[in-house]
């Protein structure tokens, strides 16, 4: 293959995305405690099993597939082990869902999460799953611990809508973080809201969207059964992984090359400019559990 | 003028009420700018980028079918409702409209002010003709033709008409075609711009011709421009850049015309000419 020559636009794109921490006001650092030098822990975990022959989410292998990514992640041996390890039965949880009509997050991962907080011990009413109306919801309004699930899907303003992205409802007016195809959307994980709340980051790669088109950026031609979870504390570390899985299967399936369009930048900037994360692969520790048959990554 | 309920009206009125057995469901649906991210998530800024006015969503049904959805735009002028044709051109082109193309269950066409974009939540042997019987119905219910955009007459010989963006922002610049992060031309909602190339592998030539409101406009972004892009051949308007392409450009009163990817240093200067040319204002 020939060596890709770096441009003038290239360097205009890379420029932009020199890290900018310490700018007044943006810095997200210490929100996950992360030491610079270690890696970051991200699960892939994958069933065969995990949709039925009509492509709906089986929840009981759902259910395991939660389990064994959350015991990884944390090196429990239980599931109510690794759960300690996030939440208290004194807390207060909000499981923010996505409910995109076209691919929604469904509800064999929100009972499933829900279910696993409850047997920390936690009860029913202080645990609530919403998306559009966390503002409005008294549990969101009062949470002590966010867990943070959705699928992983490209998009056609910030390139991917995955776990970064999720967190959009907890503003007002969403359309204010648009700018330059979302670039800043990490700022809002500095809101009081969510700031240090978020202790799991779900992003599900069952029936990913690759590629969209129209209006609703959808089309069931571009999504395909991967049947994977990524779980990991770290939102952009989870979102990268989610980034490469989509650009293999673009690669894939157009047989060229196809960034993502426009690029997820967000993600890039949620590390260099938010230090809100991590978003290099070599500063990500990705554990592969379960299927590996067309992994891709 | 007309409210947004009125134009949503006005809208309607050119959707049938079934096709090929399909029935529309419910009440229409409208929306705003400001509204349009509670039906369209973030997609809705590409309309919000081309100006649209009012969108009017409607829903039909079949048993044993997929819904169809569509989706009819109010652009509120022509050059708009072709523009956002443009920044979507995947598919096979049919002749709907002033120009329509289909691809995965999505058929998109425009005709005079409006953009209409239909779609099958999945596609079976039946939803492909009703959707092209939907858009013919639609496209024939809309009495008059628009104009395309003065600025595609500028484009030079052996550019592909057919594959040409029209657009206002830089955003939708980088989405086809990325020159820069920042904001280098200057381009907004009053500027008009379009891309086209000379052919469909990533290393064809491009030629971008940009409107600006006034020549001081115009004067100011290829000040930038070269500043940013060029700053080795900023007196000459022409410069090799590191991939061994040729980039020039030109300045014509309120207009800039600007070859990217050029093989050698004349194509890119006799090409950026040729532009400026033809300019008449």
């Amino acid at each position: 293959m020939a060596k890709k020559i770096l441009t003038r636009r290239d360097f205009l794109r890379m420029a932009a995305m020199a890290p900018l921490v310490g700018a007044a006001g943006t810095s997200l650092e210490g929100v996950f405690q992360k030491a610079p030098a270690d890696k970051v822990r991200v699960v892939l975990v994958r069933d065969k099993e995990a949709l039925d022959s009509a492509g709906k989410q089986n929840a009981e292998v759902i259910q395991k597939m939660l389990d064994d990514a959350i015991m990884a992640l944390f090196g429990e041996k239980t599931p109510a082990d690794a759960w300690r390890r996030i939440i208290k039965p004194s807390d207060t949880v909000g499981i923010k869902t996505n409910v995109w009509n076209y691919l929604p997050t469904g509800p064999a991962v929100e009972q499933s999460l829900k279910r696993r907080v409850m047997d920390v011990g936690i009860p029913e009413e202080r645990i609530a799953v919403n998306d559009r109306g966390v503002l409005r919801d008294r549990v969101f309004q009062n949470a002590t611990v966010l867990i943070n699930a959705r699928p992983a899907h490209t998009h056609h303003w910030a390139g991917m809508g995955g776990c970064i992205k999720n967190m959009i409802m907890f503003v007002p007016r969403p359309w204010d973080y648009h700018a330059d195809a979302c670039a800043d959307l990490a700022t809002i994980w500095n809101l009081p809201s969510i700031r240090g709340k978020t202790r799991l980051n779900v992003l599900l790669l069952l029936t990913p969207l690759f590629h969209g088109i129209g209006p609703h950026h959808f089309s069931a031609e571009y999504v395909w059964p991967y049947k994977g979870i990524l779980v990991g504390q770290d939102p952009v570390a989870v979102d990268a992984t989610g980034v490469r899985v989509l650009q293999a299967k673009r690669l894939q399936f157009f047989g060229e090359e196809r960034p993502l369009q426009p690029p997820a930048h967000h993600i890039v900037f949620a590390d260099t400019r938010h230090n809100l994360g991590v978003s290099s692969p070599d500063r990500i520790e990705l554990v592969r559990i379960g299927w590996q048959e067309d992994i891709l990554i | 003028m007309a409210s947004n309920a009125e134009q949503a009206n006005t809208l309607s009125r050119f959707l049938p009420r079934e096709i090929n057995g399909w029935r529309a469901e419910g009440k229409d649906e409208s929306y705003n700018p400001e509204t349009v991210f509670d039906y369209i998530d973030g997609a809705g800024e590409v309309y919000r980028a081309y100006n649209f006015e009012i969108l009017v969503a409607r829903r039909y049904l079949k048993e044993g079918e997929p819904n169809l959805i569509a989706d009819f735009f109010d652009m509120g002028t022509a050059s708009d409702a072709f523009g956002v044709f443009t920044h979507d051109l995947e598919g096979e082109a049919f002749e709907i409209g002033q120009g329509a193309v289909y691809k995965g269950g999505l058929l998109s066409f425009w005709k005079d002010r409006y953009f209409v974009s239909l779609y099958a939540e999945s596609e079976t042997a039946a939803s492909k003709p009703a959707l092209l019987g939907l858009g013919e119905e639609i496209a024939v219910a809309i009495p008059a033709q628009g104009k395309k955009p003065a600025l595609l007459s500028y484009v030079p010989d052996g550019f592909d008409l057919k594959k040409v963006r029209y657009f206002h922002s830089h955003l939708i610049l980088n989405y086809h075609f990325f020159v820069s992060t920042e904001n280098i031309l200057h381009l907004g909602q009053k500027t008009e711009a379009v891309l086209a190339f000379s052919g469909d592998k990533p290393d064809s030539v491009r030629v971008l011709i940009v409107r600006y409101p006034d020549a001081n406009a115009a004067v100011l972004a290829l000040q930038n421009f070269a500043k940013a892009y060029m700053p080795d051949a900023a007196e000459t308007g022409l410069v090799q850049t590191e991939d061994k392409k040729w980039t020039a450009v030109k300045n014509k009163d309120n207009y800039l015309a600007i070859i990217f990817n050029a093989l050698w240093a004349a194509q890119a200067r006799n090409m950026a000419a040729s532009v400026v040319q033809k300019i008449v204002d």
